[in-house]
Order: structure tokens, then sequence, then C-alpha cells
């Protein structure tokens, strides 16, 4: 096996050295990358647009650039969440949260930085071991049923309340919000329709962007208008680069968050999610001081970042084994495979060496060229935070409508959008975080699928969710989340009483 | 005087223009019984996202179509998803109607979310241009299962509707649950006790099956190819009139074989709006009925397993009439409707 694997490797990466291939990646990864430095325009319509142009293409090549426009997508999400607070996909929420304060503070660069470098390891550590344990890992996601699925989401819901910086009661308020608004929409196993009150726009419920961009970038641009001294502050923008002292600080956490992605990326549907939140759960744990979390940590980029690019690699081994897409933009992917008359599934990998070697090897090669494309922009990007406020803001305001609209289309999800940068708007005041709002938006319908499927199974018996050895052991790490701030705290309290 | 003569002028235009607006797009061709073709792009809507069913169908018609100059006018593909496609039902017959410039996929979702009560809209209110082909359903189980035929799987069921767990990948009261449901009430099954599990898509439907969450699966053949293949799913019937012809599934036996002299087809067909031009409609039937006939559009079924089984609009509405009533039928059975 290992000589054998190491032989085609190298074939894969004969092919994806060919010419066409490597121009395939170069343009996947500019794509991408420019994709997802605009706020709210996602992989999803990238992948979209470039289907007719593969038509042209052999299927491998066509593959090699749609999944460089995938994962390049996945690197610049987190520059727009940096620097203007707006996220353009659920797995940057989190970097929205110090990666913001950071760049406010002047340390974009630093922020944007880590991002990319943390990125760069996640998404070469994943395609390791897609490499490796591609088919042996396959079966982890078949581990992962109903029962498992629903622990997990409760797992996320959890790390997702530390986003709360330290106010959990105010947090799982929040999230409360977020799992009513959740349930807009048609009921996935009955069909029944809730509260949309006869539009059919809302049957598929409120998309997440629509929340995300409110809530994030929108209520921001409300308060730093309200806010008599904004227009006129200018931040000063320290370093362009992150500094050594940044790089070692937050090694550790790149490597967990890649660690913590990788796994996750493996069960389809929740890696993406879940990743980045568990690791800036863990992250926030492990920390000396936890209470730089919410107020600019780097950790809380690295991490996180790191995550959610480990997940977006490791996803390709349920996507080629299982045929099991994570995502929306894997679906779209699996789509190209079928138009070409491949089938992912457990025999891709023997019937179609030259596909998925050279698929492997050329993400290798993207991940270099995204590094490299990435890093020169950091100090240009980081200057965005220095445009002068009456200027950035209507940007902001412009770009978060177009990438509202570009989604569905719906000019009903651009009242929604302005509605929910209100709601923010307040939000901030009265000290709400907005995260878990956001997050429980999207975790909501999955965990209520997961648990109607799992009770279908179990003929209406709860017992099911603790009987099954998975579920159980998630549902018992949910519960160390919970506990350990709280005792940490605690001691915190006794030990400042002692002293 | 000159005055005047302007005036006049004006207002036998402004009295056209009432005249006009107030026949309202519907008689605006009365050239009935001549194509007529267009001269401005027609948009072919896929009521769901980039990559979905839909879609792959209405970019295969637009390039066919196109490539083949059968439109010498461009098609863009535009994706309207939401709702099983009820959003963009109410978007065609809301905004579009007596149109001349789009058109739309649909399957049998179309049917059913009127049935379910999802709309108040219905293929009645569409043009039905023609059927372009159909797809079958497929019923399989794990290779380790205890069931070897179909016929042990409706034995389990007769004697206990909740012993056996059937999974598929449409919702509740859609195709992949109809489907299996319509086998097993032929066989006397007590339809309306027998859980069904749904899932998002093909591919969790069969980690589902492989993990042991779920007994039998009921999904598209496409879906399962990959599996099949690789020897981890183990088919029943599928329900088809006759064998498919890929070799993949060309062993797998039809419902009429074992015994349940029924048939499921998920049909796809292409419709107008509401009240579409006579003359634009005639023009894009001749149109799409060169491009059934084409190698071009032959090769792409080949390609994705599609069987070509079409129809001109007149028969299509027929055809529709039979099916909305059938599904109806099925829906009442299994207590999912009144």
């Amino acid at each position: 096996m290992d000589t054998s694997t190491l032989t085609m490797f190298l074939h894969g990466l004969q092919v994806a050295v060919q010419p066409e291939n490597l121009l395939a990646v170069a343009i996947g990864a500019i794509v991408g990358t420019a994709i997802g430095v605009l706020p709210g325009v996602g992989p999803v319509s990238a992948v979209a647009l470039l289907v007719p142009l593969s038509f042209g293409l052999s299927p491998t090549t066509a593959l090699i650039m749609m999944a460089g426009v995938y994962y390049g997508a996945m690197y610049g999400g987190s520059t727009t969440s940096i620097l203007l607070n707006a996220p353009g996909e659920s797995a940057s929420v989190v970097t929205c949260i110090d990666g913001h304060k950071l760049a406010l503070k002047g340390r974009g660069g630093s922020a944007l930085g880590v991002a990319a470098i943390g990125s760069f390891i996640a998404g070469t550590l994943g395609v390791i071991v897609l490499m490796l344990l591609a088919p042996p890992l396959s079966r982890m996601a078949i581990a992962f049923q109903p029962p498992e699925y629903f622990a997990l989401m409760i797992l996320a819901l959890v790390a997702a309340t530390t986003m709360g910086e330290g106010k959990l009661v105010k947090a799982l308020i929040s999230m409360s919000i977020g799992l009513c608004i959740g349930t807009v929409g048609q009921d996935i196993q009955t069909g029944t329709i809730r509260y949309t009150f006869g539009v059919s726009e809302l049957l598929d419920g409120i998309d997440f962007l629509v929340a995300a961009l409110g809530l994030f970038a929108l209520s921001e641009v409300i308060w730093e208008t309200v806010e008599p001294n904004a227009l006129v502050t200018r931040i000063n923008v320290k370093s362009p680069y992150p500094t050594l002292q940044d790089l070692k600080e937050s090694m550790g956490a790149m490597l967990r968050g890649s660690g913590i992605g990788i796994f996750f990326g493996l069960l389809p549907g929740a890696g993406l999610i879940t990743s980045p939140f568990v690791s800036y759960s863990v992250e926030k744990q492990l920390s000396k001081h936890p209470e730089e979390f919410g107020q600019g940590a780097l950790k809380g980029v690295a991490g996180p970042e790191s995550a959610n690019n480990g997940a977006a690699s490791a996803g390709f081994v349920p996507l080629l084994t299982l045929g099991l897409p994570g995502s929306s933009t894997m679906a779209l992917l699996l789509g190209i495979f079928m138009m070409w008359g491949v089938q992912p599934g457990p025999l891709l990998i023997s019937q179609n060496p030259e596909m998925f070697w050279g698929l492997v090897a050329s993400m290798y090669v993207g991940n270099v060229m995204l590094l490299i494309l990435n890093l020169p922009m950091v100090p240009l990007f980081a200057k965005i935070i220095d445009i002068p406020k009456p200027l950035l803001l209507p940007l902001i305001f412009v770009f978060s409508f177009i990438g509202v609209f570009a989604v569905n289309n719906s000019t009903l999800d651009l009242w929604l959008v302005l509605g929910f940068g209100v709601l923010g708007f307040f939000m901030r005041i009265y000290d709400f975080p907005a995260g878990p709002l956001v997050m429980s938006i999207v975790l909501g319908p999955l965990m209520e699928r997961a648990m109607r499927q799992a009770l279908t199974m179990s003929n209406g018996d709860p017992l099911i969710f603790v009987e099954r050895p998975v579920a159980v052991g998630v549902l018992v790490v949910a519960v160390l989340f919970l506990i350990i701030p709280l005792l940490r705290r605690g001691n915190k309290d006794n030990s400042e009483i002692m002293a | 005087m000159r005055l005047k003569k302007y005036g006049l002028i004006a207002l036998l235009l402004v009295v056209t223009m009432v005249l006009a607006a107030g026949c309202g797009g519907e008689k605006k061709e009365a050239a009935s019984g001549e194509s007529k073709a267009p001269t401005k792009p027609i948009t072919i809507i896929a009521p769901n996202g980039a990559g979905s069913g839909w879609d792959l169908t209405a970019r295969s018609v637009a390039q066919v179509l196109t490539e083949k100059k059968f439109v010498t006018v461009p098609m863009p593909v535009e994706n309207r998803a939401g709702g099983g496609g009820v959003v963009a039902l109410s978007h065609m017959v809301e905004n579009l109607k007596g149109n001349d410039q789009n058109l739309i996929v649909y399957s049998p979702p179309l049917l059913l979310v009127n049935l379910n009560g999802q709309t108040k809209y219905s293929y009645k209110d569409l043009t039905p241009i023609a059927r372009l082909f159909s797809d079958y359903e497929l019923f399989g189980v794990y290779k380790d299962s205890k069931f070897h035929s179909l016929d042990e799987v409706m034995d389990a069921l007769k004697k206990d509707p909740k012993s056996v767990k059937i999974g598929g990948a449409s919702a509740p009261g859609s195709m992949d649950h109809l489907a299996f449901m319509m086998a097993a009430s032929k066989k006397g099954v007590n339809i309306k006790e027998v859980p069904y599990i749904s899932f998002q898509s093909g591919g969790e439907l069969t980690a589902a099956l492989l993990g042991g969450s779920i007994d039998v699966i009921s999904t598209s053949v496409g879906d399962t190819l990959g599996q099949l293949e690789a020897g981890n799913v183990r088919a029943l019937a599928v329900t088809s009139p006759e064998r498919l012809k890929d070799p993949r599934v060309a062993n797998v036996p039809t419902l009429k074989e074992v015994g349940i002299d029924e048939t499921f087809e998920v049909w796809r067909g292409i419709f107008g709006p509401p009240n579409m031009p006579e003359g634009t409609k005639k023009y894009l039937t001749e149109a799409i009925e060169k491009m059934a006939k084409s190698d071009e559009w032959l090769a792409i079924c080949k390609k994705y397993s599609w069987v070509p089984t079409y129809q001109p609009g007149d028969q299509f509405g027929k055809y529709l009439d039979d099916q909305n009533k059938l599904m109806g039928d099925l829906l009442r059975g299994m207590n999912l409707i009144k």
C-alpha cells in the first residue's frame, strides 16, 4: 500500500503539473479568493458560473479548477470577516468575533496573516489525510447516524455559547431567538408550513447569510454612524504582517484547529459549521487568558480559521468515497462528477485513479499557490480598514445588499437583512452577543432533522440518544464544555479572594 | 390647425395604448397556428439551485437547443430556488402570464406541492411544452440484510408494519416515499403505519443504510449506482415498465416481475408560463421535438442514465391529468392528505 500510494501520488503530481492543470488550479484559486473576499458572494455561485466553462475541459482539469474555487473561497472568506465584520459563509462567522476586534486595534495584518498561514497548514494536513487514509476513514462517516448528529449539534450549540464573552445567560437568550427563527419554513419531516404567513419566499426558511450580514455587517454600519467620534477616528495600522511572536503564539492553536477541523470534516454536513466553534471553545478553555477572547485574541482567529480549512479538505473524503457532499458547493462538485459519468463511491479511487490522484496532488499545489497569492495581499487588504469611514460604510452597506440578493434573487431578503441590522444594533446596545443567534439559525434545523430522524428510527423512544456509545460520548463532551468555564470561574474567584 | 392635428394624433395614440393595455398581452399575436421565431433571449428557469437535477436538465436542454441551432436566440438558465419549486411556480403564474421569453423545467413535485397543499397553483396553470425523459426508482437493502427479495420485505411489513424502516432522499409525501408505498399497498401492507425516514440527499441516504439506521432504501436509480457497483447495496426491484439498459442495473427485476403490476415514473418536463402566445408555443414545441430526436440529446440521456420518453405538449397534458389523479389517490391512501 505504502509504495503504491507513493507511486500513485507521483503519478498524480505529473497530472497536476501539466500546464493546463496548473492553469486550472491558478484560475480556481484566484477566482475562489476573489469570491471569498466579496462579502456574500459565495463559492456556490462561483462554481455554478464556471460550470459551462468546464464543458470544454477534460474532466480532471475541470474538477481541479472547481476544487480550487472551493478551497480558495475558504481562504478568502476570512478577509471580509476580519476587516468588515461581514462573514460570507457560516464557516467564517467565528472569525468575525476576534478577527474584527484585532483589525480595529490596528492588528488586521496579524489576523489576516495568521488566518492565511493557519489555512495553509490545515489545508495541507487535510490533503495528507485524504491521500493516506481516505478509504478507512470513510467508515467514520458511517458511524455517525442521526442520533450521533443530534448529539453533535448539541455540542456545537454549547460551543456557540462560548462566543458570549462570559455572558452565558445573554448568550442563551440570543441562541433561543435564533432557534425560533430557525423553525420558519416548511417542516422537513411532514411538509407542514410554519410561520411563513403565506409568503412563498419563506418556505425554505430564513437564509443564514441574511441574518449574518444584517447582525454583523449592517449593525456595525449603523453603530458607527451613530457613534459621534467613529467617523473621524482613524485606525493606526500597526503591522502589515504577523510578527514572529504572533506566529509562535498561535502555532498551537493552528495545529489543534487543523486536527479538530479534519476530524469534523470527515462527518459530512456537520464539519464546516461545527468545527470552527469547537476550535474556538477549545482555545478559550485552554488559554491562560480566556478574558482576551472576544476582545481580539489571535488564537481565536488562528484556531477556527485552521479548523474550517481542515474541514474543507477533509470533506473530500466522504465526497469521494461515499458520494456524500458536506455542503452545497460540494453537492455541486458531485454534480460535476456525475456530468462526466464518474460515480463517486467506494470504487472511485480504483476506477479513476488519474482523476483522484490528480485532484489530490493539485490540492497540494493549490494550497501553496494560495499562500503565495494571499500573503503579499495582506498589507494591501489590511489598508481597507483605513479607508475613511464616510466612504467605507456605504460600501459595506451596498456589498451586503448585493451579497444577500445574490443568494435567492429575493427582494424580501433585502428587507430582512435591514431588519436584522436594526436588531443587531439594539442587541449591541444591550450587550447581547449576535454569534449564538446566527449559529442557531444554521444549527437549529439540522438538529431538529437529526432528532426527528432518530426518533422515527426508534419508533418514538428518546432513549436512542443515550443507548449508543458514540452519541453518549459526544454529549459528555458537550457537558464538559458547559461545566469547565463555570469551574474555572469558581477557582478564579476563590484565588482572588485568597489573594 | 397644426396643433389640433397633433392633438388628434396624440389622442389616437393614447386610445391605442389603452386598448393594447386592456388586451393585456393575452391576444398580442393574432396569428394562430403559425410558428413564430423569438427575437429576444428565452430564459429557462430551474426551480432549484445550481447542480440540482432540475438545473442539470435545464442546462442540457439549453445546450443542445442552442448548439444545434434549433433555437437561434441565446438561452440562459436562471436558478430560482425555494420551497421545492413553489417559489418559481408562483413567479411563473403571478409575474409571467402571457410571456413568450420564459420556460421552466419540472418533475412530479409540481403535482405534489399542489396536492399537499403547499401552493394553490398547479400544473394546470402552466403551458405544457413537452415531456423530456424519465427516471425510475430503485428499492434496495444493505448487502448483509436478511431480506433477499421484495416479497420478503413485504411479508415482514404485513406481519408488523413498524418492523422495517424505509428511507428515501425526498420529503415524506414526495416521490421516494410514494413509490415504495404504492408497491406496498398493492401487496396489502397497512401503509399508514410504515415508518418513513427522509434524508436530504442520495449520499446521506446510502450512509444511513450502510450504518444500519434504515433497512430499505427507495430512491432514484442514479443515487445508488456507485454503491451497487461496489457491492454494498443489493437491489430488489426497479419501478420501470421494463428492465433498464444501464449494465449496472440491467439484472434488477421490475416490479411487474416480482408480482406487483405497477410502474412509478419520475418524469421531467418543460413548461411555458400561463397563456403562452400560440406562435411561440408552436415554435418551441417544434424545436424541442427536433432536439429530443437529435443524437446529441440521446447521448446526454445515455450519460446520465435518463430514459428518453419524449411526448409533445398536448399528450403530456393528458398524461399529467392521469398522474395527478394517481398521486392524489396514493396520498389519500397514506392518510397524508384528506
